[in-house]
């Protein structure tokens, strides 16, 4: 580790930016997933790393996150100076990086990581079609409009969260 | 060729339709959304069994019925193959299927068991009606142990 309280390093950290060397060691990780449908119901929910919770019960937290995630989308696109493309992608604070996609149908996946994390649309949309229309729309046994059950869903998300490049299994 | 999927969205429809809670006043109701559904998929077989064999192969031996079943029929309706097939000689089939395409989406394991075999009626019909078209007469069965794999039982019968 590299110290900056005036001594002299006797060697140093070789990363690829000589800015912030110290970003080098945040390890990455995903915190949480929400899953919502056009109207608002919370589909799936996922936690690795959290450590703080929002204090309020879990239906609440979702209704919060869907009401600030529906006014955003809004503002963005009223205060746009220019033409809307994607719209609202992702904001992040000083902890975390909120990551943002919505499909046509309405259906919003909303990952936080860590702020290292860059531009995941990708990963967003292969959580959407790879995991949610394969095994929750098309299974004749998961009602449109609820909370998934599938444990087969469950698991593979959590697979393929966990394989992810910039999935840490040490807590950030 | 047609995208499978709009088979398999029909398919679960034809399920949700005949097991809606109205049409069920105790086991009478079930026995017969499944001998429908059965119904349905025996029809379906018959007319594939006249259609699919393009090569005309002389399906002369039961054997042959059965590898038309588990190679041709299974690709067409599902685009794979039967895994395995197994005999004892004397009339009396098991397909194993351990990817079956209608329950690949429901789980792995034991989630959602019970619900498995109302998903399996047709294409245990489908079957039975191909064999019958081929000149064959048999009864078929189906159970599941662990999704998403499934085993079908035919039995020939001696008319």
């Amino acid at each position: 580790m590299l110290c900056w309280c005036g001594l002299r390093p006797s060697w140093t950290l070789e990363t690829g930016s000589s800015l912030s060397p110290s970003l080098a060691a945040i390890p990455m990780t995903v915190h949480n997933l929400y899953l919502f449908d056009r109207n608002g119901v919370c589909l799936h929910y996922s936690e690795w790393h959290r450590k703080k919770q929002a204090g309020i019960p879990k239906e609440e937290e979702y209704k919060l996150m869907y009401g600030m995630l529906f006014s955003i989308r809004s503002f963005v696109s009223k205060m746009s100076p220019l033409d809307m493309k994607d719209g609202f992608l992702s904001f992040q604070t000083s902890r975390y990086k909120l990551h943002y996609y919505e499909t046509p149908t309405g259906i919003k996946v909303v990952m936080n990581t860590d702020l290292g994390v860059g531009p995941i649309r990708d990963v967003l949309h292969h959580i959407y079609s790879a995991l949610y229309v394969e095994l929750v729309v098309k299974n004749p046994l998961c009602p449109m409009g609820q909370t998934v059950q599938s444990e087969l869903f469950r698991s593979r998300l959590d697979s393929y969260v966990r394989s992810l490049p910039f999935f840490s299994a040490r807590a950030g | 060729m047609a995208d499978a999927v709009l088979f398999e969205f029909l398919h679960t429809e034809m399920v949700a339709e005949l097991w809606a809670p109205d049409a069920d006043p105790g086991s009478g109701g079930k026995k017969k959304s499944w001998s429908v559904l059965e119904g349905l998929g025996f029809r379906v077989g018959q007319a594939l069994g006249e259609r699919l064999p393009r090569e005309t192969l002389a399906v002369r031996e039961e054997l042959d019925a059965l590898k038309f079943l588990c190679k041709d029929l299974w690709a067409a309706m599902f685009q794979k193959h039967m895994d395995g097939l197994r005999t004892n000689h004397q009339g009396t089939y098991v397909l194993q299927d351990n990817n079956f395409p209608l329950l690949l989406t429901m789980g792995s394991g034991s989630q959602y068991i019970e619900e498995a075999p109302k998903f399996l009626a047709f294409t245990c019909g489908l079957l039975c009606g191909a064999l019958h078209t081929l000149g064959f007469r048999s009864l078929v069965t189906a159970s599941v142990t662990a999704l998403p794999a499934c085993k079908f039982q035919v039995v020939m019968q001696k008319s």
